[in-house]
């Protein structure tokens, strides 16, 4: 009957607000643990070298062969494929439709926990990266040698991803807004940003390599690979392997822009959890005043979120910048610019954490449509039914609100306790004395309690 | 990705704030007397008070009203409540009354541990007459030995769950008993003339006793008391209206519209069509937690958030 535009929302419904009990337990825990910390330091580094040990041959060639590569590939073009014609051709009900729940969870939202899980897990199915090599290996075929490409400027490092990270994060939340309303992007505006994105990354892949732009420019590969350095397994020089857990994430940041990538990807988290609580007051402030000096509706509310957003990169920087500078001041301590690099990784963690705070239940819910009726109705049209699920729905019942609950708290305590070890590892590797390494870390301990605190608190005021 | 209700507060910023909390106590008052009138509805079907059974009639227990003048301490007595055949019939028989002293008491809407015993009067017509046929009043009258009973019957069938509680006063002296006797038992039918009470017209000091019949809330296990949210224009009144509930509890609340349009409950996914200018109840068990939009299908308006706390 409906011809009016849709208003589901692509959630139907809501975390209920950490009540105050659960956060005032979940701040002692983490002020308690980061005292213990202090005291209970190390002397040695641990996670320097993640002795990195290959599993057997048989493992690496079956998993890492051409044949499953080249399926994977395929998967992963296909499932592109199916997300842009949805989105240009399906419904524009956000919850009947495949392309924005793909997009928007099974990949954004599936992947940084499974790349933690199995490894880098979206390399094989990444479909730009399959395109890129069949494009590549068909040059070679036809031309005989290798295609020609420009060098990447080093500098750039991975600031490319850093900015396509945010600019996800803004199409997702605050480019969806229509009247003064956040609606949430819609599906045709999601099939033309992939379809868009999609040629932007193949035309990079053409300048600077496919591998080479996987590495830094592709946000999706880099955001994704970033959360697999916590995990154990990794592939070396072909083979498969078991290394030991978080060691590997040591050395990730070295690469330029690395640091814009953690903080964005914080940033990008508190500022979705903070839009319906910490800020909300805020953001309704400013709003009237843009529409107070003439703004129209839909322009105003974008610019107010824009800027918020921006706010929220610019606090999460600071705050870091600030633990770096107090470092500095430690006898013996090395650059402002080793600093700054050196322990962006031990946000790693808290980034995850984050995530796993503010979206373990929506994945849990949303990915029970996605294998269901999504697949088999991916138009939302009722047009088809291609595994007989296209009329299954979302059982909410599966986790209650209290499991919920100590999912979101226990994340943010783990993540900040993985992330005290990882800092006060590497402080080791730049103070000869170890006391001097363990005073640094009361800078990096301030800011680690204050992104875990913050992050409390935003659970607790969400929809409050 | 953030639940595009987010939206909700900041629509219409260009309404004065005066305007909204006019709305706002507007729809309250609406809404707490169509609460109180339509109070719960899910009670009896749940069982919740104690003297109901499956054909709608209802007994509860007088007891003594907290602040009745002195001399009742050993009031007993009971009120049946009788739904039958599309009318309705009320029985008071009572015990440990003054000497032949004349009473009189009326059917409330709500339940004896309101601060009010009873809260208002109960109405057919929630706008109509505070006489009878449109409320249920009765006249007593105790024997020499403190016993008094009444009957009274109305062609009327007070809906299920609105039948809160009997309250017994003292008899004002400005009313005029009416009777009129129908088999062996004396239907007495109480009338005002001219000058009547408000509700402010029974003091405390008058109340005597009150007996339960479906008015209990909160101290009731499963009680559910239906909310209404009433839209006009399309829009809700008061803005978006939040109804909390524990898990187990009822859902119990009311839409009233002036736009036909279908209300659909997210989460739980229920779907219920509302005609221009009418009304439609939801009632189900709060069994999934979490927070959940009601809203106007058709015009993507959301009415109400339900929270559903463990």
């Amino acid at each position: 009957m409906t011809v009016l535009p849709f208003a589901h929302a692509l959630v139907a419904r809501e975390d209920l607000p950490v009540p105050a009990w659960l956060f005032a337990w979940g701040a002692s825990i983490v002020l308690i643990v980061s005292f213990f910390a202090l005291s209970a330091g190390w002397r040695r580094p641990r996670f320097e070298e993640d002795r990195w040990r290959p599993l057997g041959a048989g493992v690496s060639r079956a998993l890492l062969g051409w044949p499953l590569q080249a399926l994977c590939g395929l998967v992963g073009v296909l499932l592109l494929g199916v997300a842009v014609y949805a989105g240009l051709r399906g419904t524009e009900a956000p919850d009947r439709n495949f392309a924005l729940t793909f997009i928007f969870v099974t990949v954004w939202l599936g992947f940084p926990l499974l790349s933690v899980l199995l490894g880098d897990v979206f390399r094989p199915f990444n479909p730009w990266r399959a395109l890129g090599r069949t494009a590549g290996a068909l040059f070679r075929t036809v031309a005989g040698q290798p295609a020609a490409r420009l060098a990447y400027p080093q500098r750039l490092g991975r600031w490319p991803a850093a900015i396509g990270l945010m600019a996800f994060v803004w199409l997702e939340i605050v480019y969806g807004s229509s009247g003064g309303v956040v609606v949430g992007v819609d599906p045709h505006a999601a099939g033309v940003a992939a379809l868009v994105y999609s040629v932007y990354t193949l035309a990079m892949m053409a300048l600077f390599g496919v591998e080479e732009w996987c590495e830094r420019g592709e946000f999706l590969s880099v955001y994704f690979g970033m959360f697999s350095q916590l995990g154990s397994f990794a592939v070396k020089g072909g083979r498969l392997g078991v290394r030991r857990p978080l060691a590997a994430a040591s050395h990730w940041a070295t690469v330029p822009g690395s640091t814009a990538v953690v903080i964005a990807s914080i940033a990008t988290t508190s500022f979705d959890g903070a839009g319906e609580g910490a800020f909300k007051g805020g953001i309704e402030w400013l709003f009237e005043r843009f529409i107070d000096a003439g703004l129209g509706l839909t322009f105003a509310l974008r610019l107010t979120d824009t800027i918020f957003m921006a706010l929220c990169f610019a606090g999460v920087g600071l705050v870091y910048l600030l633990g770096v500078r107090g470092m500095r001041t430690i006898h013996g301590a090395p650059s402002l610019a080793t600093l700054r690099s050196g322990f962006a990784h031990a946000l790693i963690p808290i980034a995850f954490a984050y995530l796993v705070a503010h979206y373990f239940s929506q994945v849990v819910f949303l990915e029970q449509a996605q294998f269901t009726y999504l697949l088999s109705d991916p138009l939302g049209t009722a047009s088809t039914d291609l595994f007989g699920t296209a009329s299954s729905g979302i059982d909410f019942k599966v986790i209650s609100a209290t499991t919920i609950w100590y999912v979101q708290v226990g994340a943010l305590v783990v993540g900040h306790v993985v992330g005290l070890v990882l800092a006060h590892d590497r402080a080791l590797v730049y103070w000869r004395d170890y006391r001097d390494a363990t005073r640094s870390q009361y800078w990096m301990l301030a800011v680690m309690v204050a992104f875990t605190c913050f992050g409390l608190y935003l659970l607790s005021v969400a929809n409050a | 990705m953030r639940a595009h209700g987010a939206g909700k507060v900041r629509r219409r910023a260009h309404a004065s704030i005066e305007e909204e909390m006019t709305l706002n106590k507007h729809a309250k008052r609406v809404a707490t007397l169509l609460a109180a009138l339509a109070a719960t509805g899910a009670l009896a079907a749940c069982g919740g008070s104690g003297g109901s059974d499956d054909d709608g009639t209802v007994s509860g227990q007088f007891e003594p009203v907290e602040g009745a003048p002195g001399g009742y301490a050993n009031l007993t007595g009971e009120a049946t409540l009788e739904r039958a055949d599309g009318g309705t019939e009320i029985s008071i028989s009572l015990d440990g009354l003054k000497f032949d002293t004349a009473y009189e008491g009326h059917l409330h809407s709500g339940g004896c541990d309101q601060a009010d015993p009873g809260g208002p009067h109960f109405k057919f017509d929630p706008s109509g007459s505070e006489e009878p046929p449109n409320e249920i009043h009765f006249d007593l009258v105790s024997n020499g030995e403190g016993e008094g009973t009444a009957k009274v019957s109305s062609k009327r069938e007070v809906p299920q769950g609105e039948a809160g509680s009997i309250v017994l006063h003292l008899a004002a002296e400005d009313d005029e008993v009416s009777s009129s006797a129908t088999g062996d038992e004396v239907e007495t039918v109480f009338v005002h003339e001219g000058e009547h009470h408000d509700d402010e017209g029974h003091g405390a000091e008058d109340e005597i006793a009150c007996a339960e019949l479906e008015g209990g809330s909160g101290a009731t296990a499963g009680a559910a008391t239906e909310k209404t949210v009433v839209v006009e224009n399309g829009e809700p009144v008061g803005g978006v209206q939040e109804l909390e509930y524990s898990a187990g509890e009822e859902i119990a609340f009311r839409v009233e519209s002036d736009v036909a349009d279908e209300i659909h409950v997210h989460g739980y996914d229920l779907m219920k069509d509302v005609p221009a200018g009418g009304s439609i109840s939801f009632s189900f068990p709060a069994e999934i937690e979490g927070i959940f939009e009601v809203e106007l299908e058709g015009r993507a308006e959301q009415i109400a958030e339900i929270r559903v706390n463990p």
